[in-house]
């Protein structure tokens, strides 16, 4: 296989084959709780694929270059990896901020809720520890396989969260029986949409 | 005691924190394959909401404000590592089955969201109610979408080894009940059953109909502070 078939592997196995939202159950609080409008979707999934990937490089270089060296990857990646990601989105929001006025209006309120939502914290842990959320990857990510993997994974949190949006406008205005209105609906709807992931399970063999 | 009751059961129904304040969903819906990781997994949570309940309406009184979720965060992470490390030592098939989300009850928003929303303005005594209603709420759903989904997906209803109920062998469970999709659709109908037992229960006891329930993290406040 060579480097550029892998690479894209990689990329549609993260994205569609173990969609973070749809088939593994990660961050479902920011899923229902934004999904309400097309706007702030949109918004989020920017602000998402650009601070996870930027997260993950960070992690990526901090786990190798200090925690390994040092002998204390095994048991402090947690808390190191919370504090690298929410010193990161605080100086990105910072620099946002001031050199980039209209950036940070399209995302900027969503950028410190992003510290908080557990997909960031699952991909820059799965790009130090493959295998760990049970991605089919024996051997340890180079830093561009690490890039390109969380690019996927957001990609693919982006892509749910999209579809899923378009389908909750249109169930606001269907006719569901009264007890099944809003979030019940919405839940059988994330089903019925989770089983098309599924479905793309066995995809490449990965 | 009317007050406490009153607290308790709302916890239970009016108030549940998975069905109508849709909080801490996450872990629910990924141990829900096996009725005893399900039971269990309720047991630690109330066990961690209500002592975390107690101690953090204890010391409400002097609690700086500035710093009151970081002070929450430590009461809470150091109940649930009494969880963790008693799990391992006296169920430990279970904790093997449950997994990270044992730690994860740390950042769970019904933990976190209690203390915020309840223990910090309340009395000890309420805050018990409150803590047990919530817990028991928890744990009921929890256990009734994991006892349908293990005894229609795999035919049988297993605890501690012993199975409790047991389907005739010709039935052949459909898998996509035990997969992601099953939990996510009969997480919905749980929760439009429970929607329709609150209005009856509302229309009972003369309550006017709430504003819609806001869905997600609406519940928990730790994320905006």
């Amino acid at each position: 296989m060579s480097w550029w078939t892998q690479m894209a592997l990689l990329l549609i196995g993260a994205a569609l084959v173990q969609n973070i939202l749809l088939t593994r159950f990660i961050a479902l609080c920011s899923f229902f709780g934004i999904s309400n409008s097309m706007k702030t979707s949109v918004g989020m999934s920017l602000a998402v694929i650009f601070v996870m990937v930027m997260a993950s490089s960070a992690t990526w270089v901090f786990y190798y270059w200090v925690l390994k060296p040092l002998g204390v990857g095994e048991f402090l990646y947690i808390p190191a990896f919370i504090l690298v990601i929410a010193a990161l989105v605080q100086f990105v929001e910072m620099y946002l901020r001031k050199y980039s006025p209209a950036l940070y209006r399209a995302m900027g309120i969503y950028l410190p809720l992003i510290t908080t939502n557990c997909a960031v914290l699952a991909a820059a842990t799965e790009s130090v520890k493959p295998g760990f959320f049970k991605m089919n990857m024996p051997y340890d990510f180079t830093f561009p396989q690490a890039v390109v993997y969380t690019l996927g994974v957001a990609l693919g949190y982006g892509f749910a969260l999209l579809s899923f949006t378009a389908m909750r406008e249109r169930l606001d205005i269907a006719p569901v029986p009264r007890s099944l209105k809003g979030a019940p609906m919405s839940f059988i709807a994330a089903g019925l949409l989770s089983l098309g992931y599924i479905g793309l399970g066995s995809l490449f063999g990965l | 005691m009317s007050e406490w009751r009153r607290v308790f059961f709302d916890g239970l129904s009016l108030e549940n924190p998975l069905t109508v304040l849709m909080i801490g969903l996450c872990a629910t819906l990924a141990v829900s394959t096996k009725f005893e990781g399900a039971f269990f997994m309720g047991i630690a949570v109330i066990f961690v909401l209500v002592m975390s309940n107690i101690l953090i309406a204890a010391v409400r009184k002097f609690t700086p404000d500035e710093v009151r979720i970081p002070i929450f965060i430590v009461i809470i992470a150091s109940f649930v590592t009494i969880v963790d490390l008693s799990m391992k030592a006296f169920v430990p098939a279970i904790y093997l089955f449950l997994g990270v989300w044992v730690p994860l009850i740390v950042v769970n928003c019904i933990v976190l969201g209690r203390a915020e929303a309840f223990a910090y303005h309340n009395s000890v005594w309420l805050s018990v109610a409150d803590g047990l209603g919530m817990g028991l709420g928890y744990t009921i759903i929890i256990a009734l979408l994991a006892a349908f989904r293990e005894i229609v997906g795999s035919g049988q209803l297993q605890f501690l080894g012993n199975t409790l109920i047991s389907l005739p062998s010709w039935y052949a469970g459909p898998n996509i009940v035990l997969l992601f999709p099953g939990a996510f659709i009969i997480f919905g109908f749980i929760i439009g059953a429970q929607h329709a037992l609150n209005r009856r229960l509302r229309a009972k006891s003369g309550k006017p109909e709430p504003a819609p329930a806001q869905t997600g993290c609406g519940g928990c406040t730790g994320c905006t502070k």
